[in-house]
């Protein structure tokens, strides 16, 4: 705190990104290096790319890939827009979001097949019945899907944005919140508030499984880089395939990550995520791991959200692919 | 294993050392058990009142910090509601507040989005890092402070409150990465209307508190530690539990009922003490909740930490108690050993004499307990064995003449009676048979017959009494009834005789009893007289059934001289036969003490009707043998039966 740069972040959500990163980030960032940016702090989540890069995949394919993680109060949806990173993760409602709002983006990976937002309730009970509850979700914006179902259910829920969500769970400041099967629920299993599979909601196994995760890029950088982004996507694929096949090892490659960024977390909740994560790159009807944009949760996620008035006109897949 | 046993079986001296080393082993284990269940109860009690004593004092030490943060949370509010319209105000207050408080490392005076004029974000925030006091406002569109819990918390829970652990970084002068855990105190600032206009957050350094809080420990190996609202680590010696892990963790791949039992109860807020297996080590943890935060402050002190001392204590007793016993054992194997040599050496002696060796001298312990008086005893029973034996000798020499006497007795016995039959071939007309079997080398029975002239004198005879004196009774009676016989003298006077003789000087008053007949085997005429004895049995001539002979009641022979005997006569005892037996074949006794009796003997004649003496002799001997079984003969045995064939009588 001596150069008065205070950052205050969520224990599990403290975003840490190198100083030196930070600092020659933009006069590389347009010569020979790939600035990546996980939407999250260091973990499981992002296992691929940090195999990727330890494996030497990403040298493979010419490319210098730096990942820099964003800060909790500057998302990578921030990062993007600002140009300092080439690519980033978001979300595909996320990303319709920005399209929606008038940048145009591209998908260059899709890693997520399945929805992993879940409603937990503090109470056990059925979070979909708690009319008029107070709710919190996150400020980075992976809440969309929830807030159009729980409008169409007319829940009156009462949205809190909170850089993290589990902390106000555990203080009582909610009634229920938002969480990602890989991450916060079992942050919220360790606290011993909730007991496995009480008082959750999952919309994946209510007809509202819409794919999450996947790389973007603006169409303008990927216009501008286009090999650049297409040998990022294949290393990026190839490090998700390695760490499918080897888990333990890839555990480890995470907790280095984990331990650099000092991240406040454990190994055991790591190698839950990184479980869940795998689990869910599958594609529900093929149970391969495809990465690919799927037209139909494209259409029904763009469906949905200008449904709820969160897009002002249906994104297209279309819009989406390079 | 079997070798042992039989070594322990035939060892004395093992056998008593094991018995004593199971007793000495029995209450010395259980002395110990008991011992160690009292002790260990003590220790626990006094662990329980210590660790909690302990664990109070550390509450309140954490309760003084806590309360000073509370304290100036309060002094800040009254500040900032008094200057509400200087925003420059809230830096200096903000300063003023780690000026006022050194365990604070941070203080942020923070306000909704536009409250102030001109400022759309406004967080006065002061930091300390070492001996410096920074104070910035620090909001801007890349820290948007609104969003995090030390704000959102106080502005929801409309309450004061501390946050959960939370991490907080910066870079120092090398650029390299710092940061820090720690917890926050939030107030909530309200506007008149009562609406929620910004917060107060006051910030301590868990990794200061966890320090402070880690100095406590009430034994070597025991711990202290802080568990937030949401079971976080706040304080734990174990680096990677600090901060980063829940107590439930573990759980979440491997659940444990018990510890997450003590997991609830801290978390809701109980105060209590538990035993359970925390990180493989069997512990106590004494627990109670810190007022107003949700946290729950414990000590947790390992089971072989408390009963440290203790354990190695009744390690050391069980080890010496392990090498007395078996000193003991083996000493006790070495006394009694040495005491029963003398015994083991008294028995090998004993053996050569039971051996035959009865004049090995066995050699004298001199000692006075009971193996001395054993030794003597020994000697003196040599002594009186070697005596004994010397007069069993002299007895059995004495015996085996005697038994050889009575032999060449029992021989000279049956010489005296006729035994070779038929004894008068040349009389076909007669037949005659007899048996006699004393009951011990020589016996008192008699029977005798001889013929002179046409006349056969025959007698059956039993002396009172068994053995020799019978026996010399009845060779007296043989003679004086030969004698008196061929003086031609009747049945009658034979008896007479006899009786006038035997009376005389009979000081033993030995009697016998006595039939005498006198037989012509011309006329058939029988002449006899009973002297007390069994009435004979007569088998008549016409084929009727055997009957016993009618006899006068004439006395024994040899008690009353003078006595005067009465005869009878049967004129014509052709074609009959007359079976004379003496009293140890009608009174004979089987194992039941049943007599033969006279109905068996009659029945056993009344078959033979037919048959000659002899066949009926033997058969009678032979149904006798077969009701006395295996029962031993108590009395002499002797009968005669003589038959006159009818032949003669048709001449």
């Amino acid at each position: 705190m001596k150069n008065g740069r205070h950052i205050l972040a969520i224990l599990t959500l403290a975003a840490l990104m190198p100083a030196a990163l930070c600092q020659a980030q933009t006069k590389k960032s347009e010569l020979d290096t790939f600035i990546f940016s996980p939407q999250w702090s260091a973990q499981a989540q992002f296992a691929g790319y940090y195999v990727a890069k330890e494996k030497g995949f990403y040298e493979e394919e010419g490319l210098d890939v730096q990942i820099v993680h964003p800060f909790s109060t500057q998302t990578a949806e921030d990062r993007l827009r600002r140009g300092v990173s080439h690519a980033a993760t978001l979300t595909l409602t996320e990303a319709m979001s920005i399209v929606d709002d008038g940048l145009p983006l591209v998908n260059i990976l899709q890693t997520s097949m399945n929805s992993a937002i879940l409603l937990v309730s503090r109470y056990g009970g059925d979070p979909m019945k708690l009319r008029g509850a107070k709710v919190v979700t996150w400020r980075a914006g992976f809440g969309q899907t929830a807030k159009c179902i729980a409008s169409q259910s007319h829940l009156s829920y009462q949205w809190i944005t909170a850089a993290s969500c589990v902390n106000l769970f555990i203080a009582g400041a909610v009634d229920a919140t938002l969480a990602m099967s890989y991450n916060e629920y079992n942050q919220l299993l360790q606290t011993g508030l909730i007991k496995p599979g009480e008082g959750v909601y999952r919309f994946s196994e209510h007809g509202f499984n819409i794919q999450e995760d996947g790389v973007y890029m603006t169409r303008t950088a990927f216009n501008r880089s286009r090999s650049k982004a297409e040998a990022f996507a294949r290393a990026s694929r190839r490090g998700w395939e390695w760490a499918a096949e080897h888990p333990e090892e890839t555990l480890e490659i995470v907790m280095e990550y984990v331990r650099s960024m000092r991240i406040p977390t454990n190994r055991i909740l790591q190698s839950l995520m990184l479980d869940e994560i795998l689990r869910l790159q599958l594609d529900p009807d093929t149970g391969t791991r495809d990465f690919r944009l799927r037209p139909d949760m494209v259409r029904q996620a763009s469906g949905l959200m200008a449904k709820e008035g969160l897009l002002s006109r249906e994104v297209k897949y279309e819009e989406l692919l390079p | 294993m079997r070798r042992l046993l039989d070594i322990i079986r035939r060892s004395f001296s093992a056998r008593l050392s094991l018995w004593v080393l199971l007793w000495a082993a029995l209450i010395f284990i259980g002395s110990l058990i008991y011992v160690s269940v009292v002790t260990r109860r003590s220790i626990r009690e006094q662990t329980i009142t210590g660790a909690t004593r302990v664990l109070e004092n550390t509450e309140l030490r954490l309760n003084r910090i806590l309360d000073d943060v509370e304290n100036m949370a309060d002094n800040l509010e009254w500040l900032v509601y008094r200057h509400l319209d200087s925003p420059e105000s809230m830096l200096e207050y903000s300063r003023t507040a780690l000026q006022g408080n050194h365990d604070l490392i941070g203080c942020s005076i923070s306000f909704e989005p536009d409250f102030f004029p001109g400022y759309h974000y406004f967080s006065a925030y002061t930091s300390r890092a070492d001996d410096e006091v920074v104070t910035t406002q620090e909001g801007n569109d890349d820290y948007q402070y609104f969003y995090l819990d030390w704000y959102l918390l106080p502005k929801i829970l409309n309450q004061p409150c501390w946050t959960e652990p939370y991490s907080d970084w910066d870079y120092d002068d090398d650029a390299t990465l710092q940061t820090d855990m720690m917890v926050s105190y939030c107030k909530p600032l309200t506007g008149d209307d009562g609406s929620f206009i910004g917060s107060i957050s006051l910030d301590l350094s868990l990794k200061w508190l966890s320090e402070t809080i880690s100095a406590v420990k009430p034994y070597t190996g025991s711990y202290c530690t802080l568990l937030s609202r949401g079971g976080t680590y706040m304080v734990h010696p174990n680096p990677e539990k600090l901060f980063y892990q829940t107590i439930f963790t573990r759980s979440l791949v491997d659940p444990d009922p018990e510890r997450d039992g003590l997991g609830h109860s801290m978390l809701d807020w109980n105060t209590d003490f538990q035993e359970v297996m925390l990180d493989g080590v069997d512990s106590y943890v004494f627990y109670k909740p810190l007022k107003n935060t949700g946290w729950s402050l414990a000590i947790v002190c390992p089971e072989k930490t408390i009963f440290g001392s203790f354990n190695r204590i009744r390690r050391i007793l069980s080890t010496l108690l392990i090498l007395g016993l078996l000193l003991m054992f083996f000493s006790c194997i070495r006394v009694v050993g040495r005491s029963v040599k003398p015994l083991r050496e008294l028995a090998a002696e004993a053996g050569r004499i039971a051996s035959g060796d009865f004049e090995h001298r066995i050699p004298r312990i001199d000692r006075s307990d009971e193996i001395g008086a054993l030794s003597r005893s020994f000697d003196d029973m040599q002594s009186s064995l070697v005596s004994y034996i010397d007069e069993l000798k002299s007895t059995t020499v004495k015996r085996e003449r005697i038994e050889g006497e009575l032999r060449i007795a029992h021989a000279i016995q049956m010489a005296m009676v006729p035994t070779v039959f038929p004894p008068f071939p040349e009389r076909k007309e007669l037949d005659i048979y007899a048996s006699m079997t004393p009951a011990k080398e020589v016996g008192g029975d008699l029977y005798d017959f001889f013929l002179l002239g046409d006349s056969l004198y025959f007698c059956i005879c039993d002396v009172s009494g068994k053995g020799i004196p019978a026996s010399l009774v009845m060779a007296m009676m043989r003679n004086l009834f030969r004698v008196y016989a061929k003086q031609g003298q009747s049945p009658l006077e034979i008896s007479m005789s006899l009786n006038d003789n035997l009376s005389e000087e009979n000081e033993h008053m030995m009697f016998v009893t006595a039939f005498f007949g006198r037989l012509d085997l011309k006329s058939g005429l029988l002449e006899f007289c009973n002297c007390g004895h069994n009435p004979p049995v007569l088998i008549p001539a016409d084929g009727g059934a055997p009957a016993f002979l009618e006899c006068e009641a004439n006395t024994v022979i040899g008690v009353c001289p003078g006595w005067k005997y009465k005869g009878q006569s049967i004129k014509d005892f052709r074609g009959c036969k007359l079976f004379l037996f003496t009293d140890g074949l009608n009174e004979a006794e089987n194992c039941s003490h049943e007599q033969f009796g006279d109905q068996r003997l009659l029945a056993v004649l009344n078959r033979q009707q037919r048959a000659s003496a002899e066949d009926t002799v033997r058969e009678m001997i032979d149904a006798l043998s077969d009701h006395v079984g295996d029962a031993e003969a108590s009395d002499d045995l002797t009968i005669l039966c003589l038959g006159l064939s009818a032949g003669k009588k048709q001449k």
